[in-house]
């Protein structure tokens, strides 16, 4: 079945921004494993909304600042 | 490397090894002699008993970091068995036909291929479900909303 939607997300920008926040650090602060914090940097893996909601808190910003959600289907 | 991830390759070692095992064993002593032979009996059982015991033991009670599982793992874990279902089906149809080919002009299978069957379904259970769970880890699990 062909994706109609495409999740990407600013995870590794906003690490740098952060002073170059570490993937365990982050991984620690999200509550998830690093393997699944480099997953998500690769586009991988699209994480569940507790844990996008846990990146974002990690980071200090919206769930929006973190996550893009483009329909392919238009 | 994750540590479900390592705990399906030491899975994946120990059935090879076992499989191997069982191989050698089986070409080593004559199948036929498996009702007369008592040391190979017990070699077999001591086979029966070692695969679940050693699975149990390496990887459930010495691997098992449940504080170290997140969503992602969980979703590998909960795709694994397909693969494994898969896998399982395939080789009971495999001795089944293998078997029948056989023994169909005796009509009757020796006793020694019940416990083959059930250790070889055994031991390709486990390598399947730790193939299902690496793969799962090199394609990448998905979404996680699967949970």
């Amino acid at each position: 079945m062909a994706k109609t939607a495409r999740i990407s997300n600013r995870i590794r920008r906003l690490r740098f921004d952060t002073d170059e926040m570490t993937q365990e650090e982050l991984a620690i602060r999200a509550g998830c494993t690093r393997q699944t914090i480099i997953a998500l940097e690769q586009g991988k893996y699209v994480p569940s909304i507790e844990l996008a909601f846990k990146i974002a808190k990690a980071f200090a910003v919206t769930l929006e600042e973190v996550f893009q959600y483009e329909d392919l289907a238009k | 490397m994750a540590p479900l991830q390592k705990r399906a390759l030491y899975s994946l070692g120990i059935g090879i090894t076992l499989a191997i095992v069982l191989i050698i064993v089986v070409i080593l002593k004559d199948i036929n002699t498996f009702d007369e032979d008592l040391g190979f009996r017990l070699i077999v059982y001591a086979l029966w008993v070692g695969v679940p015991l050693s699975y149990l033991i390496v990887v459930n009670l010495t691997l098992r970091k449940p504080e170290q599982i997140d969503e992602r793992d969980k979703l590998i874990m909960a795709k694994a068995p397909k693969i494994q279902y898969l896998v399982i089906l395939f080789s009971l149809v495999a001795w089944t036909i293998a078997l029948t080919e056989a023994f169909s002009d005796q009509g009757q299978v020796p006793v020694i291929y019940l416990t083959l069957i059930m250790i070889s379904t055994l031991i390709i259970s486990t390598i399947a479900q730790s193939v299902g769970i690496l793969i799962g880890y090199g394609r990448g699990a998905g979404n996680g909303q699967d949970c």
